[in-house]
């Protein structure tokens, strides 16, 4: 497991990265289940309806929420704190500026590069 | 893709946090945010000009898609960005039922008026870019093949 850049943050990073990726495992299940099934039709609710899909992912967020908010909340606060520590904000602030990336970048940049 | 680092090709990588992590319950969109740490082998005369350290941070801005089974991943430089900046975007796409679509690509761009610096330097984190893109493929698929056996053993256990 990786070190955080504060080692005062490493145990709360430790601790927090155990919880989402069990998390998130649990959260990819279907969609890993449907994939290996190979289209099999072996259960017909492999491509859930967007409504069905939505449920699902709020009562996720609920689960993750309820495991993993707390530990979460230390960690971020504990890591805040190194990096304003360390003088990395400034830089930080600057590239979101710069390159706030809210959204996910358009797929495959060297076919489709037709920008207007 | 959050087991990337360590890996046995990324040695120079020291620590990796988490900054922001949001999840979208409507599009199912995980997106995070993180702040990787590595020891950077920067010539001597680029630190001489430049100041800077060993020590280098990198900010990342990875998406998962789970519905559309996509992940993409961009990266680029803080230490010395006022310098010149590396701007690397790497997608994963499903191409077939067993494979994956993998595409990479970086702006390199020095900041500095001073032509042979500049080129210097562009020439200089082009050719860390060849080194580490190869090695970076290499390392993420080790994590997975790592992932891959511990799943295996896992159903193995459980099913016996």
């Amino acid at each position: 497991m990786s070190q955080s850049l504060a080692p005062e943050c490493t145990p709360l990073k430790h601790s927090y990265d155990a919880c989402f990726n069990a998390w998130f495992e649990g959260y990819l299940e279907p969609a890993i289940a449907a994939g290996s099934n190979g289209g099999s039709g072996k259960n017909g609710s492999s491509a859930a309806s967007p409504k069905a899909r939505e449920e699902y992912s709020s009562k996720k967020a609920e689960e993750f929420e309820k495991n993993c908010g707390e530990v979460w909340r230390q960690y971020r606060s504990c890591v805040q704190g190194a990096v304003k520590e360390k003088g990395l904000d400034e830089m930080l602030k600057q590239a979101r500026e710069d390159n706030p990336l809210k959204e996910p970048p358009l797929p495959s940049t060297s076919q489709s590069s037709s920008r207007s | 893709m959050w087991h990337k680092y360590p890996n046995p090709s990324s040695s120079h990588v020291t620590s990796v946090d988490v900054l922001d992590r949001t999840f979208d319950p409507k599009s199912g969109l995980v997106r995070t945010e993180r702040i990787i740490g590595c020891k950077q082998n920067a010539p001597a005369w680029v630190i001489k000009l430049f100041g800077g350290s060993e020590q280098a941070f990198v900010r990342e801005i990875s998406f998962i898609d789970a519905a559309n089974q996509t992940a993409s991943i961009t990266s680029m430089n803080l230490s010395l960005a006022q310098v010149a900046t590396c701007y690397e975007q790497i997608q994963y796409s499903p191409a077939s039922h067993d494979r994956t679509t993998f595409t990479q690509s970086a702006e390199i761009q020095a900041r500095t008026s001073w032509r042979s610096v500049a080129n210097g330097l562009e020439n200089w984190l082009y050719a860390r870019f060849q080194q580490n893109a190869q090695l970076g493929k290499a390392g993420f698929t080790d994590v997975l093949k790592r992932l891959w056996d511990e799943r295996q053993l896992q159903l193995a256990g459980s099913s016996a």
